[in-house]
C-alpha cells in the first residue's frame, strides 16, 4: 500500500511499519547462505535496527533503520547451533553501531587467502562467502595474535577490571591467543598523558589501561545521549576525554554509570565504596549485602553483566522478615525494589477508603453566621456517592497485582517482584507488604532494576512471568475488560487468546510511543509509569491526559473503520494524539491484527471499547474547544489559560476581610483550600486555588490512581488515596494540600477480626464545594459580591470587554 | 562548520580559549567533547596560549635528506638566544610540500624555503617585534603543457559549452573509458568507472570532491597545477557534476597551499563570471556550485573518506570500506573525487580526444602524467611526461643528474608509501616473475631500465606514486626508513589499532635497532607486524606503514647487519 510518494507500508515481525520503498525492498530479499570455517549457515541480508529493549530505532525522519547483516551476526546464529563463536571482539557488542576499530574480529574471505582481512563486526554478508576465522586461516591467527599482543605491551596487566574479577576482556582473549606477555616495547610515557582520573566518586578512570575501543564513547552518546565522553588528539597520543578534557568529575558526566559497563577493560571502574548504602541506611536484622559471585548464580541474575555486578556490590541485599513483619509501607518514600525469593508476602492497602466531605453543622442558617457553619468528615463513595467519581473496581499498585475495591489485599509469591515504579521513578510506595510465614527478599536499587531490565534473559524471565501469572489480574483490572470479565468463561477465553500475542515494552522518559499522524499499528496498556497524551492543535501541542497504570492508549486509530468513530472525522488508521513516556513505562502491546480480532470475537469488549473511545474523542473536543478562544500573551504566561475554574477577586470591591479563606477553612474542617494571595491581572486578583488546569501536572506520580479528573474535568481525589502527598507535591500552584484527620480502628485487611490503627490523611482540593447549595462557601461567604468563580476565558473577556 | 568556526576563534584569539569553545558549543548546539574532538586532533588548533613565535622545521624524506635535522638543531639555537620556548617555539612539522627546494620552514605559519638559519632568524626578529613577515611567492605563469588545452589564449571552458550543447555524458565517460585516464592520487582507479557509478548511483543528491590535500612526503605537482592553471581542475569538476548529476562541488585544499588556495578562489569567480559555473550554465538549466574547502591539515585528509568525515565536522579518520564513496560519500550521498591532477586532465581530453591522451605513453605504456621529483638530483622539480619514460632518463634528461658527488643509490617510486628499490636489484631479490624475463645471463635487474609505469612497479611488489626521491651514495638506508616510518607514525590518526600502535612500535623498533646490538630475532617480530599492519589496518596509511623497513630489510641487508647483536 503506497502511503505517500516515498513511504510504503510494510508488516515486519508481525508489526505494521511505514518505511521508504528502498527500505522495504531490501528486508524482502530472499536469505542467504554463507559458510564459516566449512559450516553452513542461513542468514537474512538485512534486518530492521532495534535498540536493547527491542524497539525499532528510528532515524531523524522517523524511519527505521536498516541494520546490514554482518559476518558477526552469522557467526552468532551458528555459535547458537554450534555451541562455539570463533570469532573474537573486542570493540563491538550487538547494540552498538559497529566502528571496527580493534581488529581483533578480522576474517578472510578471500578465496586466495591474499587479500587484506574483512572485519566481521562491520562486513556485511554476501552471498556464497567463504569466511575463514583464526581456526582455520594462518594468517588472521597471526593476526589476531599480534595485534593482542601489540595491546597487551601498553596494557597495566592485570588492570582493576582484572585484578578483581579476571574478566578483563583483553587479558581474557591474551591468554586464549596465547599472549600474555609483548615481544614489544611497551609505552614510553605513562604519568603525564595517561593519568588516572579519580575525581568522580562513582567512576575510576585509568587511561593507561583504554585501548580506545570507543565502547563508552558510543555508550555515552548513542545509547544514553549524555554527550559527555571524546576522543582526543590523534595517532599514539589519543585517548578518551571528557567534555573539553575536564577530569570526569568535573565534567556534564551524570554518573549514569553505561561507560563502564561498557568498558572491556580496567579504564573505567567502579569505585566500590559508593553502594554500600542499602545495607548501611537501615538497619534491618539479618541483611546482608549479596556479592556478585553470589548473585550470577541465582537465575534472574544470570544474563546480567559479572562487572556491572561487581561494580555495583552493595546495591543488592538480601533480607529476611518472620511471619507479620512489615516489608514496606504505602506511602513511605523509597527508592527500591523487592524480590521474593522465598515464601509469600501479603500486599494490601491498609488505608480506610473514603473522601473528606463537609457539611453543614448544625444550627447553620442566618442566625448562625458563619462560625462552625460547616464541618468536615470522611466519608466513604457509599455512603456519599459522587457522581463524577468514576466507580473503579480495582486499584492499580506497584506491583504485578490489582487490588480488588472491595478486598484490597493479594498474595505475592516467590520470583514476584514488587515496588518497580517507586524504584524506577522514586514515586511513594503503593501498598503495604507485610510478610505471610517466613520471608526471603533481595532488596535491589535502581541502578540493579535497569540493568535486570536491559538483560535479555533476565527481561524474558520477567515477561514470562507476566504472562503465565498476571495478566489475568491485569486485564481483569482494566475498565474497557471489564464487561467480557464479567463472563468467568468468556474471560478466560479471552485471556487464553491474548496471552501468546502481547509483547512487552519498555520506554524510557521522553521516549515517543508514538506520533500523531502514525499509522495505528498496536494498542497498549499500561503496567507502571505514566504517559503524556498530547495533541498539536494550532500550533502547540496541548495535553490531553496523563496515563497511569491500568490505563490504556492507542484504541482510537484501530476503531476508525467504526461508523461511531469515523463520524468524528478523525483521519482513518491513524494516530489521532502523540504519546509519550514521562518516566519508566512498561507498556504491553497489542497488535492491531491481535486487536482486530479481539474486537471480532467478543462483542462484549468492542463496544466498551467504542464507547470509551467515543468519550474520549467528545472530552479531547471540549478541552480543545475551551482552548480555542484566547491566545493573549500575557494570560498564557500566567498560565490562567490553562484554568477552567478561578477563584477570582475583583480588587475595586474587595476590602480584604479574609471572610473567603475563613469560608474555605470552616467548610474543610479547619484547612483552607484557598489563600487570598496570587497573580494580579488587570484590576483582578486571581486567588490561589485548584484551578483544574487543563494540563493537571497532580496526576502524574499517584501511586494508587487516586486522583483524576471527573466528566466536568475537575480534579477528584478518590477514596482510594493513600495520603502520600505526592499530589500534592506536584501541583505547581501549591493548591492541593494534605488533609490530617485522628487515627482509627480499622479491620485489617489480611485479618478482618483484627483492628489495627490507621493514621489518617487524605489530600484535597477545592471541589467547589459542590456539596453546599451548588455555589463554593469562598463566594458565598464574601459580603461584598467581589468573589467569583469562574473560567480563564471568561476573566480574559471581562477584562477585555468589560462587565456584561 | 565546527571547523571554520575554530578557525575564526583561533584567529582571533591565537587558540582554542575553554570560554569560547563553550559559547560555541551553545551557540551551535554541539556538545563540548564533539568540539574538543575536532580541536585536539588537528595539529593546526591550538589549545593553550602559543608562544610568540613558531617555527616549524619539515621533516621529511626530501628535507630530511637535504640537511632539515641541522636547520632544525639551528633553529633551536636561535630560539634559546632569544629566551626559550615561551617565546620561540621550533618544532618539526610534515611534509609542507616544498621538496624541491628543500629544507623548508614555516615561522608564524607563513612557508619559506631556499632560506639560509639567518635569513629565517631575522624573520624570528620580525616576529618577536610585533612586525609582519615578508610572504615567499612562488611562480604564477601558466606553461606550455600539453595538459593546457587554453596555453596562450583565454581560458573558455570549451568542454562545459560542449556538453551544455550536446548532453552526452555517456559519450565523455566512453571518452574517459578510451583514454585510460587513471587516478593520479596514486590509487590508480579507472576514472570513467567512478564517474559511471555516481552518475548510475540512484540518489537524488550527489557531490563532486577535487582532493588537493596533498600532503605526501616528495608529492607537489598539485601545488603547481592549482597555482598555475586552476581553470583545469575547476573544468573538470564542473565536467565531473554534469556528468554524474552532483550540483554541488568543493576543491579540498591542504591549509598551507595560501597562493593555490587563492588562485582557486579567483578562478571560480571567473568560472561564475563567465557562465561556466553557478545557476543556468551558460543559459541552461544545469547548475553547478562550486567552493574550496581548506583542510584543517594532515596526511590523512588525503585518504578520500578521511578527506569526508573533515568536511564533515569530524576527526579525519578514515570510514570502513565497503560501502564505498561513489555509492556512501560526503554525507552519506554516493560522492566522486578525484585528485587535482585527475580533474585537470579531464577538459584536454575532452577537447583533443582520448586517443590523443592514450597514445601519448611510451614504451607500451599509456597516457601522461605529472611527477614531483625530489632528493640528490639536479634540478628537482614537477614534470609532465608520458607513462613509460624510464627512470634512466628522469634522472639524467629532466634533472640533469645526480648532484655533484652523488651516485644514484636508491628510489623511493611512491614517497615514502612503496619504500625503495636500490639502483640495481641482483637476481635473487627480483620476485619470480619478473625474474623470469631477464636474459639468463643477467644479474640482476638495472632499475635506471625501469619504465616508469604503474603496472611495471607492481610487478617489483611496488607502487608508483606521483612523488619520485631519488637518494644519492652516502645516505644511511635504515636511518632513511626510520625517517619514513616516523612520518606514519606522526601521521596515523589513531582510530585502528595495527596502524596506531604498529606505526608508532615499528618506528620505535628501529630507532633502538640504530643504537646497536639488536637481537637478530626481532627482525622475525618486524616482519610479523609489517604483515599484520598491512592485511588488518583500515586504510592505506596503516597498510603501507611498514613497507619502508620492510623493503630496506630487503633490499639493504647489509646496511641492516651492522646494527644488529
Amino acid at each position: 500500500m503506497q502511503i505517500t510518494d516515498d513511504l510504503v507500508q510494510f508488516v515486519y515481525e508481525g508489526r505494521t511499519l511505514a518505511v521508504p520503498t528502498p527500505l522495504r525492498d531490501r528486508l524482502n530479499q530472499p536469505m542467504i547462505t554463507i559458510k564459516i570455517d566449512g559450516e553452513s549457515v542461513e542468514v537474512p541480508q538485512a534486518t530492521l535496527k532495534k535498540d536493547e529493549n527491542g524497539r525499532y530505532i528510528k532515524d531523524a525522519d522517523g524511519n527505521p533503520v536498516l541494520r546490514e547483516t554482518t559476518i558477526y551476526d552469522a557467526a552468532l546464529l551458528l555459535a547458537e547451533k554450534t555451541g562455539h563463536n570463533p570469532i573474537p571482539l573486542l570493540c563491538h557488542r550487538e547494540h552498538l553501531t559497529p566502528v571496527a576499530v580493534c581488529r581483533v574480529c578480522v576474517v578472510d574471505i578471500d578465496p586466495n587467502g591474499r587479500a587484506k582481512l574483512a572485519p566481521a563486526c562491520q562486513r556485511q554478508v554476501e552471498k556464497g562467502m567463504e569466511v575463514r576465522t583464526k581456526d582455520t586461516s594462518e594468517r588472521v591467527r597471526e593476526a589476531v595474535a599480534l595485534l593482542t599482543e601489540m595491546l597487551m605491551a601498553d596494557h597495566p596487566s592485570p588492570c582493576a577490571k582484572h585484578a578483581a574479577s579476571k574478566d578483563c576482556e583483553l587479558e581474557l582473549l591474551a591468554e586464549e591467543m596465547n599472549r600474555t606477555t609483548s615481544r614489544f616495547p611497551k609505552r614510553a610515557t605513562g604519568g603525564e598523558d595517561r593519568p588516572r582520573d579519580d575525581s568522580s566518586v562513582v567512576i575510576a578512570v585509568d587511561h593507561s589501561a583504554c585501548i580506545m575501543c570507543d565502547r563508552c564513547v558510543r555508550g555515552c552518546n548513542e545509547i544514553r545521549n549524555n554527550q559527555v565522553i571524546g576522543r582526543m588528539n590523534k595517532g599514539y597520543t589519543a585517548r578518551i576525554a571528557f567534555d573539553l578534557n575536564e577530569n570526569m568529575g568535573l565534567s556534564n558526566c551524570v554518573s549514569c554509570g553505561e561507560c563502564m559497563v561498557s568498558c572491556p577493560t580496567g579504564a573505567l571502574t567502579n569505585r566500590a565504596t559508593v553502594f554500600d548504602s542499602i545495607k548501611d541506611k537501615k538497619a534491618f536484622k539479618g541483611s546482608e549485602v549479596v556479592h556478585a559471585d553470589d548473585l550470577v548464580k541465582l537465575p534472574l541474575f544470570d544474563g546480567v553483566s559479572h562487572a556491572f555486578l561487581r561494580f555495583n556490590e552493595g546495591a543488592v541485599v538480601r533480607r529476611h522478615f518472620k511471619n507479620g513483619e512489615i516489608i514496606c509501607r504505602e506511602g513511605d518514600f523509597g527508592s527500591t525494589a523487592y524480590y521474593i525469593e522465598d515464601g509469600k508476602v501479603d500486599i494490601y492497602l491498609a488505608t480506610s477508603f473514603n473522601h473528606v466531605k463537609s457539611r453543614k453543622g448544625k444550627g447553620a442558617g442566618l442566625l448562625g453566621g458563619l462560625i462552625n457553619r460547616f464541618r468536615s468528615e470522611l466519608v466513604t463513595r457509599k455512603q456519599e456517592p459522587r457522581e463524577e467519581e468514576n466507580y473503579d473496581k480495582y486499584i492499580h499498585i506497584d506491583a504485578p497485582v490489582s487490588l480488588e475495591y472491595e478486598k484490597p489485599i493479594a498474595e505475592l509469591v516467590k520470583g514476584d517482584i514488587f515496588g518497580e515504579m517507586t524504584c524506577m521513578n522514586s514515586y511513594p510506595r503503593s501498598a503495604t507488604v507485610r510478610a505471610k510465614g517466613d520471608v526471603t527478599v533481595l532488596e535491589m536499587q535502581r541502578n540493579v532494576l535497569y540493568i535486570l531490565q536491559r538483560s535479555k534473559k533476565s527481561k524474558k524471565m520477567l515477561d514470562d512471568r507476566y504472562r503465565a501469572r498476571a495478566i489475568d489480574n491485569h486485564l481483569r483490572s482494566v475498565d474497557i475488560f471489564a464487561d467480557v470479565a464479567e463472563s468467568p468463561a468468556e474471560f478466560e477465553r479471552f485471556v487464553t487468546r491474548l496471552r501468546p500475542q502481547v509483547d512487552l515494552y519498555r520506554y524510557n522518559n521522553g521516549d515517543t510511543i508514538f506520533n500523531q499522524g502514525d499509522l495505528a499499528d498496536a494498542f497498549y496498556l499500561v503496567r507502571s509509569g505514566f504517559v503524556k497524551v498530547t495533541q498539536k492543535h494550532m500550533g502547540a501541542d496541548h495535553v490531553l491526559n496523563y496515563v497511569g497504570p491500568g490505563g490504556y492508549i492507542g484504541e482510537i486509530g484501530l476503531l476508525t473503520g467504526f461508523p461511531e468513530i469515523q463520524k468524528t472525522g478523525v483521519a482513518a488508521g491513524r494516530r489521532t494524539a502523540t504519546c509519550t513516556a514521562l518516566d519508566h513505562v512498561d507498556l504491553v502491546r497489542i497488535s492491531a491484527e491481535a486487536f482486530q480480532g479481539l474486537l471480532d470475537d467478543f462483542p462484549a469488549f468492542r463496544n466498551k471499547v467504542i464507547a470509551t473511545a467515543s468519550k474520549r474523542l467528545e472530552d479531547n473536543a471540549r478541552a480543545l474547544h475551551e482552548l480555542e478562544n484566547s491566545s493573549l500573551a500575557q494570560f498564557l504566561d500566567q498560565g490562567l489559560m490553562n484554568a477552567t475554574s478561578l477563584l477570582v477577586l475583583d480588587l475595586e470591591k474587595c476590602t480584604r476581610c479574609d471572610e473567603c479563606t475563613k469560608a474555605c477553612s470552616d467548610a474543610h474542617d479547619g484547612v483552607t483550600r484557598l489563600i487570598r494571595e496570587g497573580l494580579r491581572y488587570d484590576k483582578f486578583l486571581v486567588a490561589s486555588s485548584c484551578r483544574s488546569c487543563l494540563d493537571p501536572y497532580c496526576l502524574v506520580g499517584c501511586p494508587v490512581g487516586a486522583i483524576g479528573r471527573s466528566k466536568s474535568r475537575e480534579i477528584i481525589i478518590k477514596d482510594t488515596c493513600i495520603g502520600c502527598g505526592k499530589c500534592a507535591d506536584n501541583c505547581p500552584y501549591g493548591n492541593i494540600n494534605m488533609h490530617s484527620l485522628p487515627a482509627q480502628m480499622k479491620a485489617d485487611p489480611a485479618h478482618p477480626d483484627k483492628l489495627i490503627p490507621v493514621i489518617q490523611q487524605k489530600a484535597t482540593s477545592c471541589d467547589l464545594c459542590r456539596e453546599l447549595d451548588g455555589q463554593p462557601s469562598c463566594v458565598y461567604a464574601c459580603p461584598h459580591d467581589a468573589a467569583h468563580r469562574m473560567t480563564g476565558h471568561e476573566l480574559l473577556d471581562l477584562v477585555r470587554l468589560g462587565p456584561g | 562548520m565546527i571547523v571554520q568556526r575554530l578557525g575564526e576563534i583561533q584567529h582571533k584569539f591565537g587558540y582554542l580559549p575553554d570560554d569560547e569553545l563553550k559559547a560555541l558549543s551553545k551557540r551551535i548546539g554541539e556538545p563540548l567533547h564533539r568540539l574538543h574532538e575536532v580541536a585536539s586532533f588537528f595539529p593546526h588548533f591550538r589549545l593553550k596560549p602559543g608562544p610568540k613565535v613558531s617555527i616549524h622545521v619539515c621533516r621529511d624524506m626530501a628535507c630530511h635528506l637535504a640537511g632539515a635535522p641541522a636547520l632544525h638543531s639551528a633553529m633551536e639555537g636561535v630560539a634559546s638566544e632569544f629566551g626559550g620556548k615561551q617565546q620561540v617555539e621550533v618544532k618539526g612539522v610534515s611534509c609542507l610540500g616544498q621538496c624541491d627546494h628543500a629544507p623548508a620552514a614555516c615561522v608564524n605559519d607563513y612557508v619559506y624555503w631556499d632560506k639560509s638559519p639567518q635569513q629565517l632568524r631575522s624573520y624570528v626578529e620580525l616576529g618577536l617585534s610585533n612586525e609582519p613577515l615578508p610572504r615567499q611567492h612562488a611562480g604564477e605563469d601558466r606553461l606550455p603543457w600539453k595538459i593546457d588545452p587554453y596555453f596562450g589564449r583565454e581560458v573558455t571552458y570549451d568542454a562545459i559549452k560542449r556538453f551544455v550543447d550536446t548532453r552526452d555524458a555517456d559519450g565523455i565517460i566512453k571518452s574517459l573509458e578510451t583514454s585510460t585516464l587513471k587516478g593520479m592520487g596514486g590509487a590508480r582507479f579507472p576514472t570513467f568507472r567512478k564517474w559511471a557509478s555516481v552518475r548510475g548511483a540512484p540518489s537524488p543528491v550527489k557531490y563532486a570532491v577535487v582532493n588537493g590535500d596533498e600532503s605526501e612526503p616528495g608529492t607537489f605537482k598539485d601545488r603547481e597545477l592549482l597555482r598555475r592553471a586552476p581553470h583545469l581542475v575547476v573544468e573538470g569538476v564542473i565536467l565531473s557534476g554534469l556528468v554524474t548529476g552532483a550540483k554541488q562541488g568543493w576543491i579540498y585544499i591542504r591549509h598551507e597551499f595560501e597562493e593555490e588556495i587563492e588562485a582557486v578562489r579567483r578562478e571560480i569567480q571567473r568560472a561564475v563570471a563567465h557562465g561556466a559555473c553557478g545557476s543556468k550554465i551558460y543559459g541552461s538549466e544545469l547548475e553547478f556550485d562550486l567552493d574550496v574547502f581548506v583542510s584543517p591539515g594532515g596526511y590523512i585528509c588525503g585518504e578520500e573518506s578521511a578527506l569526508i568525515e573533515a568536511m564533515e565536522d569530524k576527526r579525519a579518520e578514515p570510514r570502513n570500506k565497503p560501502p564505498f564513496m561513489v555509492y556512501s560519500g560526503l554525507y552519506g550521498r554516493p560522492t566522486v573525487m578525484n585528485n587535482v591532477e585527475t580533474m585537470s586532465w579531464v577538459p584536454s581530453i575532452l577537447l583533443n580526444g582520448a586517443e590523443w591522451y592514450r597514445d601519448a605513453g611510451v614504451n607500451g605504456s599509456t597516457g601522461m602524467w605529472f611527477i614531483s621529483v625530489s632528493g640528490d638530483v639536479n634540478r628537482p622539480g614537477v614534470y609532465e611526461i608520458p607513462f613509460g619514460l624510464t627512470v634512466g632518463e628522469m634522472i639524467d634528461d629532466l634533472c640533469q643528474g645526480m648532484k655533484p658527488g652523488k651516485t644514484f643509490k636508491a628510489i623511493a617510486p611512491s614517497g615514502p608509501s612503496g619504500g625503495v628499490l636500490p639502483h640495481f636489484i641482483p637476481r635473487d631479490r627480483l620476485p619470480e616473475r619478473f625474474a623470469s624475463t631477464l636474459p639468463a645471463d643477467a644479474t640482476g635487474y638495472d632499475v635506471r631500465q625501469l619504465p616508469l609505469d604503474p603496472a611495471k612497479l607492481g610487478q617489483l611488489d611496488n607502487m608508483l606514486g606521483a612523488a619520485i626521491v631519488i637518494v644519492g651514495s652516502g645516505a644511511n638506508m635504515v636511518d632513511f626508513a626510520r625517517n619514513l616510518v616516523e612520518f606514519y607514525a606522526n601521521e596515523s590518526c589513531g582510530k585502528c589499532v595495527p596502524c596506531r600502535l604498529g606505526s608508532h612500535k615499528l618506528a620505535e623498533m628501529i630507532a633502538t635497532m640504530m643504537k646497536g646490538n639488536y637481537p637478530r630475532s626481532n627482525l622475525k617480530t618486524i616482519d610479523e607486524l609489517a604483515r599484520t599492519m598491512m592485511i588488518t589496518s583500515i586504510c592505506g596509511l596503516g597498510m603501507v606503514a611498514p613497507n619502508p623497513i620492510a623493503t630496506v630489510m630487503k633490499y639493504f641487508p647489509e646496511e641492516i647487519e651492522p646494527y644488529l647483536a
